[in-house]
């Protein structure tokens, strides 16, 4: 070992180094987000509580054969209505109406596969809320979604700027699709 | 009142009291500290909830620790398991009786000095009590009748005795700087000679300072209370104010070293640079700062860096660590008082 380098291991620099940089951490602008007081807003592709539009939703059930678990339970009926046509005709006109739309939310995995195979082009069912709190005391009651209650979110506290669905607030770019179509052009 | 009551019984049971009441408050605020600055120095905020700012915390602590169920063991000694938390923290506060903290001053026509006692042997003093707390931690460790308590006994015991050799010695070279024990004798001494004892006793001061950090069971030498080995070492049986006691020992500790370390090598309550700059800036403006503010301001600063080396160094393994001791410090420290007295011997002619 040279000369220079056996002194150099006598003189514990690299503990005064540690200590300088513990040292300049101490001034540092803090990463702690209080958060009651102050919340971190989730990415876009966050995947967090449900939305749900009846309007948009055309009842084809591919919601609840896509999830893995069966907890999106659908029932509907076929209503039959005899309307004019505009070659006089009387013709009859199908319509299914959704009685019951449920999601028993307790036992979701937020995997989003729901999302993904709704064909509708504005999703019917959407988990891009950015709302995450979701917690309750009394899950059996508190979890279990019917229709109306996805639609409005009655009880529950969404993210600070996120409008209820009933409001008509859709997943800005979902799927990443308008990201990508910028970066192709 | 007869003159033999106020200054025998009397004065004294006020500094008590007083000294007491301010190490006992410091320990607490230090507790806050560490948590503080440690997490600052994490990129956290640390304890903010309670009190504005988090002010109220160590009182929170306190609290909670008073009321906390006191468990002992089924196995335990019952009578030396009780005996151990009293063994460490009497010594950890009877430290404080000689540490001079300032000048004497004068109420009403007489003279008080802050503090209790100005013992001739004062150093010797210190070192035979701090000895005393190792019976603390040792027989906590045993009587707890728990692997991981007896290991830290065990460890503690020898970590603390290898370490007051090197730390003896380092003290000895000041002894011989000053010519007194007595440690207000040893900043008088710093006071006739214009200069504080680090800079002629920078090496004896390194080696106290680090041996003063494995004392007190602090990082980097914190092997006694390893948490990922042996879960909370000696202290790992004990709840409640039984734990608190430890705790606060520990804290009393880390002062009791900062403040020997302030008086011996940092010119105690003299503002810097004693009479050096006497005649330049310095004069009025340090000379009308109190002492005891001078005292606090370096104590402080040493506290800092017991809670600014545990947020920096990774802990000793414990054969590293007993080889700093004995195979490093112990034949430096024997060296450095040869030197400080052959520079003693060239100073004086």
């Amino acid at each position: 070992m040279p000369v220079k380098e056996f002194f150099k291991t006598l003189v514990p620099v690299e503990l005064f180094q540690g200590l300088g940089v513990t040292g300049a951490y101490l001034f540092r602008k803090k990463e702690t987000v209080q958060y009651p007081e102050k919340r971190l807003e989730p990415q876009d592709r966050f995947r967090g509580m449900f939305g749900y539009s009846l309007e948009r939703c055309i009842d084809c059930h591919l919601c609840a054969k896509a999830c893995p678990i069966s907890i999106i339970h659908i029932k509907d009926h076929t209503e039959v209505e005899e309307v004019e046509g505009p070659d006089g005709k009387i013709k009859k006109k199908k319509t299914k109406v959704i009685d019951r739309y449920d999601i028993d939310v307790k036992r979701c995995m937020f995997c989003g596969l729901c999302e993904e195979a709704c064909p509708t082009d504005e999703k019917s069912i959407w988990l891009t809320t950015k709302s995450y709190e979701g917690a309750v005391y009394e899950r059996n009651e508190a979890l279990y979604f019917d229709k109306e209650r996805l639609g409005s979110w009655e009880g529950f506290v969404g993210f600070p700027g996120v409008k209820a669905p009933a409001e008509g607030q859709l997943p800005s770019d979902p799927l990443g699709k308008k990201k990508a179509a910028e970066g192709g052009a | 009142m007869p003159e033999a009551v106020l200054n025998l019984l009397l004065i004294p049971l006020i500094k008590i009291v007083v000294l007491l009441g301010v190490v006992l408050l410091i320990v607490a605020y230090l507790t806050y500290a560490e948590r503080k600055i440690l997490a600052y120095m994490q990129v956290r905020l640390g304890p903010n909830r309670v009190g504005p700012k988090g002010w109220l915390q160590p009182i929170a602590d306190g609290l909670k620790l008073f009321v906390k169920e006191d468990l002992i063991p089924g196995g335990a000694e019952r009578f030396v398991f009780l005996l151990a938390p009293g063994l460490i923290m009497v010594p950890a506060l009877l430290m404080f009786a000689v540490i001079p903290f300032g000048e004497p001053f004068k109420v009403g026509g007489r003279t008080i000095t802050p503090y209790l006692a100005d013992v001739n042997i004062a150093i010797l003093l210190l070192l035979g009590i701090s000895s005393i707390g190792v019976f603390g931690i040792i027989l906590g460790g045993w009587s707890s009748n728990s692997k991981f308590s007896l290991m830290g006994g065990l460890r503690s015991a020898a970590q603390m005795i290898s370490y007051e050799i090197p730390m003896g010695f380092a003290v000895v070279s000041v002894l011989m700087m000053a010519g007194t024990l007595s440690l207000v004798g040893i900043v008088e001494a710093q006071r006739q000679a214009h200069i504080w004892f680090v800079l002629p006793g920078i090496l004896a001061f390194g080696i106290y300072w680090i041996c003063g950090v494995a004392e007190t069971n602090r990082n980097p030498f914190d092997l006694p209370e390893a948490e990922a080995e042996l879960v909370a070492g000696f202290h790992t049986e004990y709840s409640g104010m039984k734990f608190a006691l430890f705790f606060l020992a520990e804290y009393a500790n880390m002062m009791v070293i900062s403040a020997l370390a302030t008086v011996m090598f940092f010119g105690g309550w003299l503002p810097p640079f004693p009479n050096l700059l006497a005649g330049l800036w310095a004069s009025p403006v340090l000379a009308w700062i109190p002492g005891v503010v001078w005292f606090a301001a370096k104590m402080g600063f040493f506290l800092f860096c017991y809670i600014w080396f545990r947020g920096t160094f990774p802990r000793y393994r414990f054969d590293q660590l007993m080889a700093v001791g004995w195979k490093w410090l112990l034949p430096l420290s024997l060296a450095n008082v040869m030197l400080v007295g052959v520079l003693m011997l060239w100073w004086k002619g």
